[in-house]
Parts: C-alpha cells; sequence; structure tokens
C-alpha cells in the first residue's frame, strides 16, 4: 500500500484543536492534582491514624488499578452513586484528578522522607518554632526535591490523558482515531498523532532531567 | 436518587471473568518476560561506544516513553497488518505492543543501576585487573540488577494495569470482559468496582514485595 | 551582650584564666538517659559543674556518651531522671516515657555546632543566618543582616554573604554554622565533633575560630576527638566512660598524669606520648 503523509496536513487545524484539549484538561487536572496530592501526602506522613490510613489505602487503590477502570467507574458509576447527571468532560476531569493525586501524594512523601533528621536537630538548635520550621526549612526543601518528580508526573499525565478518548472526549487521540477511521489512513493519522504527543513530551523530559541535574549540584 | 446495590448477578458470569482474568495474566506475565529480557539487551545498546548501535536504541526508548501506551497499542493492531501484510492474532499481537512498551521502561530501570554503581566499584576492579567484559559481568550487572529491581518490579505491576488498554482494541481481557457484563446488565457500579478489586488484588502482593525490597535496600546504603 | 566576640587576633598560646569566682552555668544531677529500653545507659547518673568562661573538653572511647549529653542539653533528646540547671534555673528534668520537659527560653540561650554541617542547602549564608532572629525573635531584616555582616567578615566570610552552601568547602560550612549558632548571642556553645567530617587542611581554619571564641571568654563544650586541640582549648578536660565520669581536671593534668587506669588506657590508645 502506498503511505501518503500529505493528507495529515489538510487536517492540520483539526488535530491541534485535540492538541488544544489534551493541553488544557493535562494543565487542569495537574495542578489541581498536585494540590490535592499534597494535602494527602500531609494526611499520609501524620501520625493521625484516622487520616494516614485512608489516605494510604486511597493511593494504594489508586496506583494498584487500571487507569482505564478508575476512568470508567467515574463515567458510569459516579452519576449512579451521586444520584445526579454529571457533564462527560467533568467526569474526565475528576479521574484524572483522582489519579493525579495518589501519584503526587506518593512524590511528595518521597521528598519529605528524603530531608536528613540533621536538618530537624539544626532547626531545634535554633530553637526555630514548629510552624517556621515547615514553612521556612522543610517545605521548601520538600518542594524543590518534588520538581523533577513533578514535572514527570506531569508528562504521565499528558499521556495518560489519551484514555479519555475511550469515553467520547475530543482530545488529540480521539480526533486521530476518527481521522484514521473516517479517512481510512490509520498509518499516517496515527503516526503522525503519536509524532505529536511526542513532539510535545519529549523535550518536557529533557527539562525533567536538566532540573534534576540543577537540583544534584544545589544540594550535594 | 436509591439505588440498590446487587453484585448477586455476577456470579452467572464468573466463567467469563476467569477467561478475562486469564488473557489479562498472559498478557501481563508475557510481557513482562519480554520486557525484563529485550529491556537488558536495549540498555546495554543504549550505553554501546558505537553511535550506530546507541542511537537507534535510544530512540527506541525514547519514543516509547514519550507516547501514549494507548496510541502504541492502537498503531500496533491498525497500522502494523497494513504495513508489513502480517496477520497476527491479537493476543500475541496485544503482548508484542505492551512488551516493546515495558523494554523500553525496563531499559530505563537498568541504565539507572548500572549508573548507580559506585565508581570506587570499577576503579576497584581495574586495579584488580578485571578486563571489561569481567567487570560488566561480576561487578556492574549483580548490582544493577540489585538497584533495579524495585523499579522493574513496579513497572511489571504498571504493565499489567495498562494491559486494560488492549480492551480498547476488543482483545477479551479482564477489563473487556468486564465492559461486556457491565452493558449488558445495566450494572456498571457493581461490575466495575469488582474488575477494579481484581486488578488490585492482582498488583497488591507485588507491591508490598517491591516495597520490602526498596526498603531493605535503602537500610543497606545507610550502614 | 558581648560585642567583642571574635575579634581579628588568633591565639597562638593555649588560653586560660581563673574562673572560679563566675558564676555557675550548667549543673547536672544524677542525669540518666538510656536507649531502647535500659539496653544502653549512655548516662549513669551523671553530676557534672559548670562555671561561664569554663571551656569543657569531653574525650572517651565512641559510645561513651558524649555526644549524647550535648544533645541532651541542646533539647534534641530527653532524659529518663535526674535535673539539668541552666543559669540557676532548672531547664531540663527527667521524665519516663513522656515528651521532654525543657524550659525554651534558656533553650535559645544555647547554640550548637554538628559534625554534618546542617546548613540549609535551600538558603544562602545569609538566609541561614537570619531565620532565626528574623522569624522566631522578631528581629527586622535590616539588624539580622548587620549582625550577620559583621560576624561573617570576622570569620572571614564577607564575599560568601550569598552564596549557597553547596558552592562552599567543608571549612567554610562549619565556620557558616558556628556564626549561624553565634547570631543570638548564646552564653553557652556546644561543638559535636566538629572537625571530623573536615579535610585536614580544613580542620585548622575551624579549630581558629573556636580559639577566638576562647579568647572572648565563650563558654563552650566541646566533643572533639582531636586531643592535641583538646589540649590546647580546654579549661578542663572530662573523661567519660560507660556513661559515668571517670575523671576530670585541667589538661596537663588529664594529659600528662592521668590517676585513673581507665584514662590511662584511654589515652595510651589515643595519644602518642613524648
Amino acid at each position: 500500500m502506498n503511505v501518503n503523509f500529505s493528507i495529515v496536513l489538510e487536517y492540520w487545524p483539526v488535530l491541534l484543536r485535540g492538541l488544544g484539549m489534551t493541553v488544557a484538561i493535562t494543565m487542569t487536572c495537574a495542578l489541581v492534582g498536585s494540590l490535592a496530592g499534597f494535602i494527602l501526602s500531609l494526611a499520609r506522613t501524620s501520625g493521625n491514624r484516622m487520616l494516614s490510613y485512608p489516605a494510604s489505602l486511597y493511593v494504594e487503590f489508586f496506583r494498584g488499578t487500571p487507569l482505564l477502570i478508575q476512568l470508567f467507574w467515574v463515567f458510569f458509576c459516579f452519576p449512579i452513586v451521586l444520584g445526579l447527571s454529571v457533564a462527560p468532560i467533568v467526569s474526565v476531569c475528576i479521574a484524572l484528578i483522582l489519579y493525579m493525586a495518589a501519584i503526587t501524594c506518593e512524590t511528595f512523601r518521597g521528598a519529605l522522607k528524603s530531608i536528613s533528621s540533621d536538618q530537624y536537630d539544626a532547626c531545634t538548635a535554633l530553637g526555630l518554632s514548629a510552624g517556621v520550621r515547615v514553612t521556612y526549612v522543610i517545605f521548601p526543601q520538600a518542594l524543590l526535591r518534588a520538581i523533577p518528580p513533578l514535572l514527570s508526573n506531569v508528562i504521565s499525565l499528558f499521556k495518560e490523558s489519551a484514555l479519555i478518548s475511550s469515553v467520547g472526549i475530543a482530545d488529540l487521540m480521539f480526533v486521530g482515531q476518527n481521522l484514521s477511521n473516517s479517512t481510512a489512513r490509520p498509518i499516517e493519522f496515527l503516526t503522525a498523532v503519536a509524532l505529536i504527543y511526542f513532539v510535545v513530551a519529549f523535550p518536557l523530559t529533557r527539562l525533567v532531567g536538566w532540573v534534576e541535574r540543577r537540583m544534584l549540584r544545589r544540594f550535594s | 436518587m436509591e439505588y440498590q446495590l446487587d453484585f448477586a448477578f455476577l456470579s452467572g458470569s464468573a466463567p467469563d471473568l476467569l477467561e478475562g482474568l486469564w488473557v489479562t495474566v498472559r498478557l501481563a506475565i508475557a510481557a513482562n518476560a519480554m520486557g525484563l529480557t529485550l529491556g537488558f539487551a536495549l540498555c546495554l545498546m543504549a550505553m554501546s561506544h558505537w553511535a550506530l548501535v546507541r542511537w537507534p536504541a535510544q530512540m527506541f526508548i525514547e519514543f516509547f516513553r514519550c507516547t501514549p501506551a494507548l496510541l502504541q497499542i492502537i498503531w500496533f493492531f491498525y497500522c502494523l497488518p497494513f504495513l508489513f501484510e502480517v496477520y497476527i492474532d491479537p493476543i500475541p499481537m496485544g503482548i508484542l505492543a505492551l512488551g516493546l512498551n515495558l523494554t523500553a521502561f525496563n531499559a530505563e530501570a537498568y541504565r539507572a543501576g548500572v549508573q548507580a554503581v559506585p565508581r570506587d566499584h570499577l576503579d576497584a576492579s581495574i586495579a584488580l585487573g578485571l578486563r571489561p567484559w569481567q567487570r560488566t559481568i561480576y561487578v556492574v550487572l549483580p548490582q544493577a540488577l540489585r538497584s533495579a529491581m524495585p523499579v522493574l518490579m513496579t513497572n511489571g505491576i504498571s504493565i499489567l494495569q495498562q494491559s486494560a488498554l488492549v480492551a480498547i482494541v476488543a482483545v477479551g481481557d479482564l477489563m473487556y470482559v468486564g465492559k461486556d457484563i457491565a452493558t449488558q446488565n445495566y450494572r456498571p457500579l457493581e461490575t466495575y468496582t469488582l474488575v477494579a478489586l481484581i486488578y488490585f488484588l492482582l498488583s497488591l502482593p507485588i507491591a508490598r514485595l517491591a516495597h520490602v525490597i526498596e526498603r531493605r535496600q535503602d537500610a543497606v546504603v545507610e550502614r | 551582650m558581648n560585642n567583642a566576640v571574635l575579634n581579628s587576633r588568633v591565639a597562638s598560646d593555649p588560653v586560660s584564666y581563673d574562673d572560679s569566682d563566675s558564676p555557675q552555668l550548667i549543673k547536672l544531677r544524677g542525669v540518666v538517659k538510656s536507649y531502647n529500653d535500659g539496653a544502653l545507659t549512655v548516662m549513669d547518673h551523671l553530676d557534672l559543674d559548670m562555671h561561664a568562661h569554663e571551656r569543657l573538653v569531653i574525650i572517651g572511647p565512641s559510645g561513651s556518651g558524649k555526644s549524647s549529653l550535648l544533645r541532651v542539653m541542646m533539647g534534641l533528646e530527653g532524659i529518663q531522671e535526674g535535673t539539668i540547671d541552666f543559669l540557676g534555673t532548672q531547664y531540663i528534668t527527667g521524665t519516663r516515657n513522656k515528651p521532654q520537659k525543657l524550659d525554651p527560653r534558656l533553650q535559645r540561650q544555647i547554640g550548637m555546632v554538628f559534625q554534618h554541617y546542617t546548613l540549609f542547602p535551600h538558603l544562602s549564608v545569609l538566609g541561614n543566618l537570619m531565620l532565626a532572629p528574623t522569624k522566631v525573635h522578631g528581629w527586622t531584616k535590616a539588624q539580622a543582616t548587620e549582625r550577620a555582616t559583621q560576624l561573617l567578615a570576622r570569620l572571614g566570610l564577607e564575599s560568601k554573604l550569598h552564596a549557597y552552601p553547596s558552592q562552599l568547602s567543608g571549612g567554610q560550612k562549619q565556620r557558616v554554622a558556628i556564626a549561624r549558632a553565634l547570631m543570638l548571642e548564646p552564653k553557652l556553645m556546644l561543638f559535636d565533633e566538629v572537625t571530623s567530617a573536615l579535610d585536614p587542611e580544613m580542620v585548622v581554619e575551624v579549630q581558629n575560630v573556636m580559639l577566638k571564641l576562647a579568647e572572648q571568654k565563650m563558654a563552650m563544650i566541646i566533643v572533639t576527638h582531636d586531643m592535641h586541640f583538646a589540649r590546647h582549648i580546654a579549661t578542663r578536660v572530662v573523661f567519660c566512660a560507660n556513661g559515668k565520669i571517670v575523671e576530670q581536671g585541667p589538661p596537663e593534668q588529664i594529659f600528662t598524669n592521668p590517676k585513673e587506669a581507665r584514662t590511662r588506657e584511654f589515652l595510651e590508645k589515643v595519644v602518642i606520648f613524648d
């Protein structure tokens, strides 16, 4: 069979609109999910079992089940449980936020754990109150250390967001599949879509590496 | 709105679910076998001194890591048969797609493991007069494997979860069977909850084990 | 206020003076500390007195509780029994299975420097020095900056004001850590093996700073393995073993003519006698 990529150029604006949807949903869910993940990590690392136990269970469950089923669960079951209709776009955003919160919780927990006990000793020796210790010493360091893995989480979310096409949200994946079906040119369109995802995600992975090396130098 | 939970109807679907589960387990195990072996070979290629070997390997890794797994699977199912004019059964095709995806991620895990081998150990093995291949086999490989182990296991679990994506191209795995039952009985809540639980219970023991190994390694590094 | 702290002269002779009539600074009575439910006792009914302007060097085999003593006085770890008075007031009381009780107003007048620099890596040198004064003690930024600049200049680190810890050598880091502890003008400084992690050529620059402090009559308790430095800086040497004080006295006496067999035994292992 003959492969002709020029057809992709005709549909360029449609693909771009799909990418716009993917990026918008990724950014929204990354932002809200990271915040939720941070709060969750505080609950998970707190000494209070009433908080830490449910938080752990939440994280384990969301990391231990396929995102696809989480998505289906939220999409089909939330309306049943809540007894009200939820717009599809809201449903998929909820699913992605819940997923992002779970993986980000682990990121923050790792960052908090990586701060050595020497730092806590120094705070006591300087007579810093618990509030000052958390705000000015522990939190900034945890946040700095969490930046590279947080960025990686965002890249993961960007890729995983392709799943929302399966419930009919017109993201890049959905648009690409639609075009490949309607034009009967899967090779051209699916390859083009893959390249678009790659062109966005690859530089971001390089950025993560660069930030990580800078952090290492700063904290060595 | 009152909704009456009813898990009883699922007992009639147990054989279907078990069949789907069996497909999922086969997908996950075969993909892991591929990923663990090919991943190591790919890692060696990506660290090779020859650019002609290194470049394609790195391209392969980056491409699989930077595109959605769903897209990779759909690409394999729709494009591979056209491009190469071969017909592959759905399950082997699913294994191929998932396995190559895992190969790329595991190659990275192995590479991080190799890089974590302390410089001193290489110096020491040079000082002891070990040849390059002896250094690789006796000094680098065991340590790299050790430190890559938790990540390899985590990757293995995530490919189990990614295997659910083959349901979208109609491979009859656990996810696909679950979707089918949910639609036929109009009972998504019970069905998807049960399917989620099965996936969770499959990955839980491996996740625990990875966690234990990681903690033990941390303890070794500290003292 | 002791603004004369750290003038520029480096002490070249052992510094000592008569401190018999200076006020009592620290008083330990019957202090007991053990780990793992009493399996390991690091302080066994310990009594210790120290006057202002004294400089105690604590020596002893590893595991004898030297560092624990400093960590307890800083309030980093609790004690099970006994009392510690500081500046004539009750500071710490022993508690079993209960959170540590100590007087935070007294804790603030003690400064500590650790073996592993413990500078905050995300803050500049100035940021490290200013954190406690501005955030806890209500100094203005201007006040804190002025004091920090002054201190760093005296330690020869004025050019490093805006540097980050990772850009400093080990010796510089440790001098910054000392400056950070001095910001609040403590009445007592604790040094926990501060030169152990340093390269040999950096040890002296840190020790010189400590000798400068000694000249300014700063009260110090020092844990070190460097017997030469111990002899040089101490007004009193305390030899500990198995959680007890075995022997204490002026450095000349401890190092040349120890009374106890255990002291002699220890010193023979770590010092080469002429």
